[in-house]
């Protein structure tokens, strides 16, 4: 097999995530473009993993699969709080912050 | 075999994740992810990264979209998708994610060499983890420590 069905794929996922983060207006889906694109990242590292022939790579995973956890458990703790205030999870009606 | 079940889930993990992007209904957004990130799982076992398949599934499918889904069930899901795209952002999006992507797969071309797909499983996994990389690994620890208080005191309501 040759790796770069491995990146084709990574860039997929990555060109589909970046999309949903620039078109779409609500916080979810957001959310869900962020996640497809450390997943991108997550099969780009099992990728050269195998292509290298060693498990650093593999190991990597692991820390970016905890930092997605995190991320996903603080964001929408965030998400909530704002959305009891303002009864809307729309990027555009988060203005408080704006000038 | 081997190669034919790479290309099936990975066709069927992109298409997943385009549909989960573009749905206007969230929920339905969040169990097309949900299957996008399975059959991901399915293509880290076709290359023989066996255990970080298992965590996927496990990490990824049973507990991060699960609180996605969970934190829809407060929200009026009716309203969020009466969200409007603008076409400008979405044209904006396509060129941006586009053009990435070329510019990434023409350097990635260049790379050469040959997957081996040797099985790595929990035993290859377990000795550069708790030997190399054992401070890390702590702090991953600490970090979703401290992630689960914040969350907690974050979301909490105010008396």
């Amino acid at each position: 097999m040759t790796p770069f069905s491995l990146f084709l794929l990574s860039g997929l996922l990555l060109a589909i995530g970046l999309f949903g983060i620039v078109a779409r207006r609500n916080v979810i889906s957001l959310f869900f473009g962020l996640e497809l694109i450390l997943n991108s990242a997550n099969v780009l590292l099992v990728g050269f993993s195998k292509l290298h022939g060693n498990y650093y790579g593999e190991l990597f995973v692991f820390f970016v699969l905890a930092v997605a956890a995190a991320e996903a458990a603080v964001g929408l703790a965030i998400v909530v709080a704002i959305y009891r205030m303002k009864r809307s999870i729309n990027t555009e009606d988060f203005r408080t912050l704006r000038w | 075999m081997k190669e034919i079940l790479f290309y099936l889930f990975g066709v069927i993990s992109a298409v997943l994740a385009l549909l989960s992007v573009t749905s206007k209904n969230v929920i339905k957004g969040g169990v097309a992810l949900l299957g996008s990130f399975i059959s991901l799982g399915a293509v880290y076992f076709t290359v023989g990264a066996e255990f970080v398949g298992i965590i996927q599934v496990i990490v990824y499918g049973g507990a991060i979209i699960v609180l996605y889904l969970f934190a829809l069930l407060t929200m009026d899901v009716k309203k969020i998708a009466e969200e409007k795209v603008r076409g400008s952002s979405a044209a904006a999006g396509a060129f941006l994610s586009i053009l990435l992507m070329i510019l990434l797969l023409l350097e990635a071309s260049k790379i050469a060499g040959k997957v081996k797909p040797a099985v790595s499983g929990a035993k290859e996994l377990a000795l550069p983890l708790f030997f190399k990389y054992l401070l890390p690994f702590e702090i991953v620890s600490i970090l979703l420590l401290v992630a689960t208080i914040g969350a907690v005191a974050i979301a909490r309501r105010e008396e």
